[in-house]
């Protein structure tokens, strides 16, 4: 393992010592990036419990746009190896969604499974010219669905088009759309659902926040982002939002969780900090943090529970044996607060 | 450490034992009396010493779960936590889950609804349920790869290794089967489906495609029967399906999951969609009598808010404009998926009534408790910690008079439970709640207190309240270490996961990975349940199939 702390080379004792007498001089420390594996989420949030922090993830824009729609109206959805399989109908919502991976693979393939196997798939867009277009666009695409509207428009056409398919999926990016376009996405959805199939698809971030949801909902019953400071888990997307709670100086203390590569958040000099990063990656360097701890890296040289984005689950990821495991360094740090009662 | 539970009411019905007595503990089992002095002697004069609670099918772990602590964020309130372990407070999550079970004196519990496809993020959040044992039933019965091999007609051998192989990836106790052909049907479209009904695509039936998975149970061994989720569940006139299923197990042993859902009669058979329906447990107890093959477990109905989770889509779907509040969550998986809609069982509503009625119902004409198994299939009748009041109106007809004061006058038009004079007894409770559900799973280390047995023990203040006397153990064991005193936890033991031992056969995995990774670009590997991928060390144990 190697690791700095303020800019000088250490063990790895010296550095989780370091790190824990940091957090233990806090009275708000935030916990931001969880871009790692399960275990080591899990382990992140066993120390902010156990000294009551709070938790903010890498991906949060996209998430909090499907986790807050999903709590005020709900969704269906599907796989992407169900969509990739069964759809005859594909509608690909936004600039993010059209240039990705999955909407090109549905471009090139025909369904194989179900009534549709075999049949040509439409793949159709919304990509709007900008963001309230792309909004205006999809609000006036369920129009048509509902029937409210019926002019003869491209928009009225994809509508029919949902209608008459066996089996349609409307691909999207959470991030892209934000949490009324995403719940806009999910009326349109339930809508066709009236007359035939038709699923909801969110592309997932370069990130592990798919793990941390659920990391988060079983550990503590509730969504990220989750605050410890009042001994009890509180969910709450505002209030816990690390870049904010950093910027109204609520924030006194900042540990950094990123093993799989990850820009650094443009706020972590602003206060004391502890990184635990990835080996070899461009944030193992003295400077990135006070405390700079470098662990294996999930799939690479340490093995993890990883999102799966193709199978859209998790899966373990065997490495190849090199490297501490960063949930090992989580636990040894709060193995500094056994007893005490922060 | 050798220790003594002295002058307790002993209750283990598969002793016959019903008496004042002592029960011995030595290195986490049931041991013979002895005659060195006990390390430690428990009083436990005026208490009730029965084996730990074992429960068959509750919806603890999973992705319908998480999902449903997505969409409801307010259905359970956490507390501030004094007590050791930082999340036994947070309602709801993994640890809290374990400490409710933990208190009311249970010991195991199974989640009944593991999609292989998400074997491992499942078997994750179990082991993150602290004090119980647990473990959960493999999902088959809608996977294009085993539909495809039916359509092909292919033999009961190929059909044999593709459970064995599913069971064994995701190192499950058992298998389920959930609407058979339901959720394939519904992705092309069905929106009702029953026993002979044609899925499409296939030219398969539910009746064919669980008779195969039948067969396959038996072939491999597998302790616990196949685990059956009918069609049509909770609809008018399902207990037709309900008898036309047991009628199609041929004999073949059978576990029927939460059958008051299906112990609906339609009030008016000439129009059973409007009519809406009165209660055939008298019909489903009946054909149990007829039927020793089978067993069932309850679904009892909990008045009050819940959330209903079932990979069931093609009936979440159905239900979907009966949420309540008005939002649900319907995933159509790459097999089941999940549907997720919130409920609210009207205090005092006639159908909640009604629906309240038939479970205790069933529970009270049954002449084999053990055969009859107490759940609410939580959180979908209702939340597992409602058991003690069920307990208390089983045991107790004046409580269950004064209830049923309070509801409307439909319970007893349309239902048989006002009538019913019967009260259980403590060695019956036993058998609903611990001999009955481990005989069930197979686990013969469990459900009884006879030398040999794991030390899983509750200890129960003796009270005519039912409920307080059964929702607040006094001591509970598991594997011989106290793990609640006077109902709170004073140690955070780590149970294991049973999983079955099965071996997969070579063949069938290297059809199985060609396969997914047509499907997935990803083959079985990709599908594992490795050691490796837990954080804590021994989180498994075996458990044998049968010989």
């Amino acid at each position: 393992m190697t690791a700095w702390v303020k800019g000088d080379a250490t063990d790895a004792e010296g550095a989780i010592a370091a790190a824990a007498a940091l957090l233990a001089a806090a009275h708000a420390p935030v916990f931001a990036g969880l871009n790692a594996d399960v275990a080591a989420i899990r382990a992140a949030y066993r120390l902010a419990g156990t000294i009551g922090a709070s938790l903010d993830t890498q991906g949060a824009a996209g998430t909090y746009a499907d986790l807050g729609a999903l709590s005020r109206v709900g969704a269906m959805t599907s796989t992407p190896a169900e969509v990739q399989g069964r759809a005859d109908v594909v509608l690909v919502v936004g600039a993010k969604a059209g240039t990705s991976t999955l909407a090109s693979a549905l471009r090139g393939s025909k369904p194989v499974r179900g009534l549709a196997a075999g049949a040509d798939r439409q793949v159709l867009a919304v990509a709007g010219a900008s963001a309230q277009a792309l909004a205006s666009d999809l609000a006036l695409l369920r129009a048509h669905a509902k029937g409210h509207l019926a002019d003869a428009t491209p928009l009225n056409e994809i509508a029919r088009a949902l209608y008459a398919a066996r089996y349609g999926a409307v691909l999207y990016d959470p991030a892209e759309l934000g949490e009324l376009g995403v719940e806009t996405v999910q009326g349109l959805v339930r809508d066709v659902n009236e007359i035939t199939r038709c699923f909801a698809l969110s592309l997932g971030g370069p990130d592990q926040d798919r793990s941390v949801v659920q990391v988060a909902a079983w550990t503590t019953g509730q969504a990220p982002r989750t605050g410890f400071g009042r001994k009890v888990p509180e969910h709450d997307p505002w209030r816990f939002d690390a870049a904010r709670q950093v910027s109204t100086g609520e924030a006194d203390a900042a540990l950094w969780l990123s093993t799989l590569p990850a820009a650094r958040p443009d706020w972590l000099g602003a206060l004391p900090s502890i990184a635990i990063v990835g080996t070899g990656s461009p944030e193992a360097a003295p400077g990135t943090a006070e405390v700079v701890i470098a662990v294996g890296v999930p799939g690479a040289s340490a093995g993890g529970v990883l999102w799966n984005e193709g199978r859209a689950a998790l899966t373990y990821r065997p490495g190849t044996g090199g490297g501490a495991s960063a949930a090992d360094v989580l636990a040894r740090i709060e193995h500094h607060f056994a007893g005490k009662d922060s | 450490m050798l220790i003594r539970i002295q002058g307790g009411r002993v209750v283990d019905p598969t002793a016959g034992r019903d008496g004042v007595g002592d029960v011995w503990v030595e290195d986490g089992r049931v041991v013979a009396p002895s005659e060195r002095t006990p390390d430690r002697t428990v009083d436990a004069t005026g208490c009730v010493v029965m084996a730990g609670g074992v429960e068959v099918h509750s919806h603890i772990a999973g992705g319908n779960v998480i999902t449903s602590r997505l969409l409801l964020p307010d259905l359970y309130v956490s507390e501030t936590a004094p007590n050791g372990h930082p999340f036994a407070h947070a309602g709801g999550a993994a640890a809290w889950i374990g400490a409710a079970y933990a208190k009311m004196g249970y010991t195991t519990a199974v989640e009944p609804a593991m999609p292989p496809t998400h074997a491992l993020a499942t078997q994750l959040e179990l082991a993150d349920i602290p004090l119980l044992d647990r473990g959960a039933l493999a999902v088959m019965g809608n996977d294009d790869q085993l539909l495809q091999l039916l359509r092909a007609g292919e033999s009961r051998d190929a059909v044999r290794d593709l459970v064995a192989l599913n069971v064994a990836q995701s190192r499950a106790l058992g298998v389920k089967c959930i609407n058979a052909g339901g959720a394939s049907a519904f992705k092309d479209g069905v929106l009702k489906l029953s026993l002979d009904d044609e899925i499409p695509v296939y030219g398969l039936s539910t009746r064919t495609i669980m008779g195969s998975l039948l067969d396959a149970v038996e072939a491999i061994g597998v302790p616990h029967p196949l685990h059956v989720h009918c069609n049509n569940l909770g609809l008018p006139g399902a207990d037709d399906s309900f008898v036309e299923t047991l009628d199609a197990a041929e004999g073949r042993r059978i576990h029927f999951a939460h059958a008051q859902f299906y112990a609906y009669g339609a009030a008016d058979p000439a129009n059973p969609g409007t009519g809406g329906f009165r209660s055939a447990a008298r019909r489903i107890v009946d054909a149990m009598h007829a039927n020793p093959n089978a067993t069932l477990d309850i679904g009892q109905v909990v008045f009050g808010q819940t959330v209903t989770v079932s990979m069931d889509i093609l009936r979440q779907f159905g239900g979907r404009k009966g949420a309540n509040p008005k939002k649900w969550v319907l995933n159509a998986g790459d097999a089941e998926g999940g549907g997720v809609v919130p409920f609210l069982y009207k205090p005092r509503g006639p159908t909640s009534s009604l629906q309240w009625a038939i479970g205790l119902e069933i529970m009270l004409l049954s002449n084999e408790p053990e055969r009859t198994i107490l759940t609410t299939d939580h959180p979908n009748g209702g939340p597992f910690t409602a058991y003690p009041r069920i307990i208390h109106l089983l045991m107790d007809k004046e409580e269950r008079d004064r209830e049923i004061a309070t509801l409307p006058k439909v319970v007893g038009e349309r239902s048989s439970l006002p009538e019913i004079e019967r009260e259980y007894s403590f060695s019956e409770i036993a058998e609903l709640t611990r001999s009955g559900p481990a005989k069930l799973l197979g686990l013969s280390d469990r459900g009884h207190l006879r030398a040999g047995a794991r030390a899983d023990i509750a200890v129960y203040r003796e009270d005519r309240n039912r409920t307080a006397m059964f929702a607040s153990a006094k001591l509970v064991l598991k594997d011989g270490v106290a793990i609640v005193e006077d109902g709170e936890v004073v140690h955070w033991h780590v149970g294991r996961s049973l999983s079955l031992t099965v071996e997969s056969d070579k063949a069938m995995e290297r059809r199985t990975d060609a396969y997914l990774q047509d499907r997935f670009g990803q083959g079985l590997d990709s599908f594992a349940v490795p050691d490796a991928a837990f954080p804590e060390a021994e989180v498994f144990e075996d458990v044998a199939c049968r010989a």
